[in-house]
């Protein structure tokens, strides 16, 4: 998997944000907001090609967690972030 | 012809043209907004001869009640374009951020919506933002209430006029935030919907309000992410389309949210919803 590149971070008074934009007809945008945990998987993990156990080491790195529960957290922002289309 | 200036958002802008330049004198709002003398922060060269060059399609919509397929886009140097139908073209290069062109108009209603866009290009890297919002004064300041059309906008800010004493409309469509000098300011402008509000005053503002219908009144403070969610729908959708104008457009709303609280609040269309958003925001 990969992070999708077509989208940005911005600097949102403090808070790290996407912003999706709607289709070419519609008014309509979509505002992702990023934790921490996320953010440090986006900075780590951007412009290449990982694995789940490259998500999990980024995580058991920064965090004092065992790798089992790093594991469960590595697939559940995954899960959160392919379904708001940051993954491709 | 002589120029016309006006000041809009603080900004002095001169408009220059022909045929275009008397049609844009007769729109209404334009001479609230008209100035002798005034600086020169922005030009509209009306009547330029522009052709629309091959564009990468950034965002398509209708104005004039659906009657006109307007589109902009942006062209392979980066210059914008917006085509009103066969109206009419409007041109915005970034490397001369103080300038805008636009072709002969005769359509009234296609030229108050091209100066309006105008205004929202070359206001944005100045920090000038049109906000669709209805907006009233009270103590001298300003309460903005947003939503979508429909959402009561209009009828919240006309209760704060009939039970709120020493209030008075500034704006019922689209005035002008304005961050400048670590300030935040709304400005009334020429564009004010329906309603025949134009008023060249400026003012603090209290706070943000995004109104939603509910069967009861409630009210409560948005955080940082929440309130961008609020607000970001409400400035041209047109600048959110393209990544160079929507990072200045996030930085915009950066800076307006550092000075200026935003609330959700779920209303009635009664007297109790004006009382209570006054009392939460005037306190």
């Amino acid at each position: 998997m990969r992070i999708n590149p077509n989208i940005k971070i911005r600097d949102m008074v403090g808070e790290h944000i996407v912003v999706m934009p709607g289709a070419v007809q519609t008014d309509m945008t979509r505002v992702i907001a990023l934790n921490d945990s996320a953010l440090l998987l986006y900075n780590a993990l951007s412009g290449r090609n990982f694995e789940l156990e490259d998500a999990v080491r980024v995580l058991t790195d920064e965090y004092d967690v065992t790798p089992d529960v790093a594991r469960r957290d590595a697939e559940a922002l995954l899960a959160d972030m392919r379904k708001n289309n940051l993954l491709v | 012809m002589a120029d016309l200036r006006l000041e809009i958002a603080g900004l002095g802008i001169r408009l220059q043209g022909a045929d275009t330049l008397r049609c844009a004198m007769a729109l209404p709002g334009i001479a609230e907004f008209r100035v002798a003398d005034g600086g020169d922060d922005l030009l509209f060269a009306l009547d330029q001869p522009l052709s629309l060059p091959r564009c990468r399609l950034l965002h398509q919509f209708d104005i004039a009640d659906g009657a006109v397929q307007t589109r902009f886009g942006v062209d392979a140097d980066g210059t914008y374009y917006y085509a009103f139908g066969r109206h009419g073209l409007l041109r915005y290069d970034p490397r001369q951020p103080r300038r805008v062109d636009l072709s002969p108009m005769s359509d009234l209603s296609v030229l108050r919506f091209a100066l309006w866009s105008a205004v929202a290009m070359a206001g944005l890297p100045l920090g000038a933002v049109p906000v669709h919002s209805s907006v009233v004064v009270c103590d001298g300041r300003a309460v903005m209430c947003l939503g979508e059309s429909g959402t009561g906008k209009s009828t919240h800010t006309r209760l704060w006029l009939q039970h709120i004493p020493g209030t008075h409309l500034l704006n019922d469509d689209s005035p002008i935030v304005r961050f400048a000098d670590g300030e935040v300011l709304v400005y009334g402008s020429p564009w004010s919907g329906k309603t025949h509000c134009y008023r060249p005053e400026q003012y603090p503002i209290a706070g943000l309000l995004r109104l939603e219908q509910r069967p009861a009144n409630t009210i409560r403070r948005l955080g940082s992410v929440e309130a961008f969610a609020a607000l970001q729908p409400s400035c041209p959708p047109s600048l959110a389309k393209d990544e160079r104008c929507m990072d200045l457009l996030v930085q915009f709303i950066s800076n307006v949210l550092q000075h200026v609280p935003a609330y959700r609040m779920g209303c009635l269309p009664d007297a109790d919803a004006a009382h209570l958003s006054h009392d939460t925001l005037m306190p």
